[in-house]
């Protein structure tokens, strides 16, 4: 204390009046300031010039990186922050009145135990997930109804890719780059955080209208799409944006994020490299989604996956060489749910995979009771080729019940042969040494790539309905070409969606060799079978 | 990988003012940025603009020259940027720097008439070269849709 004295007590003044509170705030030992709402300083006191290098004028944040503006939003507050030179300080934060406020900066001897650097990414430099959290909280708390935020969630289109192809330096680079682009197209008070992989989130702050948010998400949009230049590497990756505004005083900051979120999966849903904003339909969409989600998980352990099939018939000999097996799934409450609603989400969470060695392991059981034996085909998706087990769980279902290989056919889409096609055939040669057909389904309606067709021998094309349906001369032209490319690299061809007596007969005369649709058999349950078998081999040869 | 010289050519749409004295303001400001830290980066090489387009080569080491395109991408000038080659080069083919305006249109063209010979641009240079012919093929083309 007597070491202070001379400081407090200006000689000049009489010792017995109170000293000036104006000069013990420029005296004291530690750092105080006083700032604006905009961060600027008004006031610096001569430990702070000092130990801080403040000046009038310059802006809180250059003393402290990690300083934001939500941090005077809010009354009285206390944080750590870490100067510009790598000091800590535990910092008080009190408003003088609704413009200024007080920073009481007492120093931290020691680096304290929740070290800050904790809540910044060690790879980029940007904040992490909690401090995103508390930034956000602080925004919404201030409730100041006419200045909003918003979120804006960002992950990176074909990021993996880059990862996969150049490997994770470059990947790492990449990232702070866009770490970098990010900043730079925010303003300094909007907070930039990356919450892991090549997921971001950018907290705007003083969004007074939706359009200040969509200038911002293209702008980001704009700036992530443009070319990088890394290692000598020229690289081009995109990004999606979601944005939820938090207008509504009541929203928490984690709502806001998982709105973000949703509205981040409706623009990557929308097609890559644009934004979408949040809607309140998104949710119950997504609610929807999650609640079929959770029933499809349930439905193979509590049976409620059944198989219809579907005859198709050899428009030579008029006779059913064999039926498609085709999922249906009966949900106790919503009835029948067509497959075209479950199987993108089944593909999307994997679950496929169980559901696709069940049909297997079923149709093959269920061909074994059959009282003629004709062919069963049966669907796989692609992602059953990605998960590495269709052998073993097509040759342990042909086991199991017994059936003949050759009377099973596999139909692939041309999906399947997209991404990694030597390993995708590798599977299929080695499908067929099984003894097992194989056959392209839907052909026409996607890539129709004939390298498909050279690069494995296929025992049958499956030429999409639309063009069976179709009766202009484009389907007809289309309908003859793919028939006879077919009928010349020795493979059978399979009109789908025959419905007509007038499509039966043109199909024939285009050399198709077989027929599938409703004219010449609805699908039907496995009790039907043998009923329908008896009627058509009464029928055979009136068709 | 990292050593040696390489060169680097791209070429952007410009988003900056269409008005010619805030054009002039641009083009000086840019060049100014350009040259002071190009200078530090050992950079050097062309710079073809017009009204609607930049066409650039750089000439330097690999981390600077990323360093500066990096620059550029972050520049909101800059729009739809191409990069035309990114390559290892065993010489510099603009040891100075180099700047020129192509455009055809007569606003600008009068204003920046002299910025070549005053900037030493040496249209041999890059005469015999492809790279000159295409950029300036791509800039005027822009120029004519601005």
């Amino acid at each position: 204390m007597n070491a202070l004295a001379p400081f407090l007590i200006p000689l000049d003044v009489d010792p017995q009046a109170a000293p000036d509170p104006r000069h013990i705030l420029k005296l004291l030992p530690r750092p105080v300031l006083i700032i604006g709402s905009d961060g600027v300083i008004i006031y610096a006191n001569q430990a702070s010039e000092l130990s801080l290098n403040a000046v009038t004028g310059r802006g809180v944040s250059e003393l402290f990186p990690s300083y934001h503006a939500d941090l005077v939003r809010n009354g009285s507050y206390t944080t750590l922050l870490r100067s510009n030179r790598g000091d800590f300080f535990e910092a008080v934060f009190a408003p003088l009145d609704e413009q200024q406020y007080v920073i009481d900066l007492r120093p931290c001897i020691e680096a304290p135990a929740t070290h800050p650097q904790d809540n910044f990414d060690e790879l980029t430099g940007l904040v992490k997930r909690n401090s995103l959290l508390s930034h956000l909280s602080c925004a919404l708390d201030g409730g100041q109804a006419s200045s909003s935020v918003a979120i804006h969630c960002l992950d990176l289109d074909r990021f993996k890719m880059v990862n996969d192809t150049l490997g994770h330096s470059v990947g790492d680079l990449l990232l702070k780059k866009v770490a970098d682009r990010l900043k730079a197209a925010c303003r300094p008070d909007d907070v930039v955080a990356r919450l892991g992989g090549d997921e971001f989130v950018v907290l705007q702050h003083d969004v007074e209208h939706t359009a200040a948010a969509e200038t911002l998400a293209a702008r980001m949009c704009d700036l992530i799409g443009r070319t990088y230049v890394i290692n000598g590497n020229t690289i081009n990756i995109g990004t999606s944006v979601g944005i939820a505004i938090g207008a509504d005083p009541s929203i928490q900051a984690s709502d806001l994020l998982r709105n973000g979120d949703l509205a981040l999966y409706e623009a990557k849903k929308a097609g890559r490299g644009r934004f979408r904003i949040f809607e309140p339909g998104m949710d119950a969409l997504l609610l929807q989604r999650r609640e079929m989600e959770i029933d499809l998980r349930r439905a193979l352990a509590l049976k409620q996956f059944k198989l219809n099939y579907q005859p198709f018939v050899n428009v030579v000999t008029n006779r059913v060489d064999g039926f498609e097996a085709l999922l249906r799934w009966e949900h106790p409450v919503n009835g029948n749910i067509p497959p075209l609603s479950f199987i993108s989400l089944a593909e999307e969470n994997g679950l496929i995979v169980k559901i696709g060695e069940w049909v297997m392991r079923t149709a093959c059981i269920e061909a074994m009771s059959w009282p003629q034996e004709s062919v069963v085909a049966v669907n796989v998706s692609p992602l059953q080729f990605k998960a590495d087990t269709l052998l073993e769980t097509v040759a342990s279902a042909l086991n199991r019940s017994g059936l003949p290989a050759h009377r099973l056919e596999i139909e692939i889409t041309e999906g399947a042969l997209l991404d990694d096609t030597d390993n995708v055939i590798q599977t299929l040669n080695a499908l067929r040494n099984l003894g097992v057909k194989i056959s392209m389904d839907d052909f026409g309606t996607g890539y129709s790539s004939l390298s498909y067709l050279q690069k494995f021998p296929f025992n049958k094309i499956k030429i999409d309905r639309s063009f069976v349906a179709g009766s202009g001369a484009d389907s007809e032209a289309i309908l003859r070409s793919i028939a006879s490319l077919g009928t010349s690299l020795g493979m059978a061809i399979t009109a789908e969606g025959v419905e007509t007596a007038e499509q039966m007969a043109r199909i024939r005369g285009e050399r198709c060799t077989h027929a599938q649709g409703y004219l010449t058999g609805r699908p039907m349950s496995m009790d039907q079978i043998p009923a329908f078998l008896a009627e058509n081999n009464l029928k055979e040869g009136a068709l | 990988m990292a050593d040696g010289i390489y060169r680097l050519i791209y070429y952007s749409r410009n988003h900056i003012a269409r008005d010619e004295g805030a054009f002039a303001t641009d083009i000086e400001e840019i060049l100014e940025k350009s040259r002071a830290n190009n200078r530090r980066d050992k950079i050097t090489g062309a710079l073809l603009f017009n009204g609607g387009c930049f066409a650039q080569v750089l000439e330097g080491p690999l981390s600077k020259l990323e360093a500066a395109f990096e620059r550029i991408q972050q520049d909101e000038r800059h729009g739809d940027v191409s990069v035309l080659a990114l390559d290892q080069i065993d010489h510099r083919s603009f040891p100075n720097w180099a700047m020129s305006f192509i455009g055809i249109s007569d606003v600008h063209g009068k204003r920046f008439a002299g910025i070549g010979v005053s900037s030493g641009f040496d249209p041999a240079r890059l005469g015999g070269d492809a790279i000159y012919l295409l950029l300036k093929e791509l800039a005027i083309e822009e120029e004519d849709a601005a």
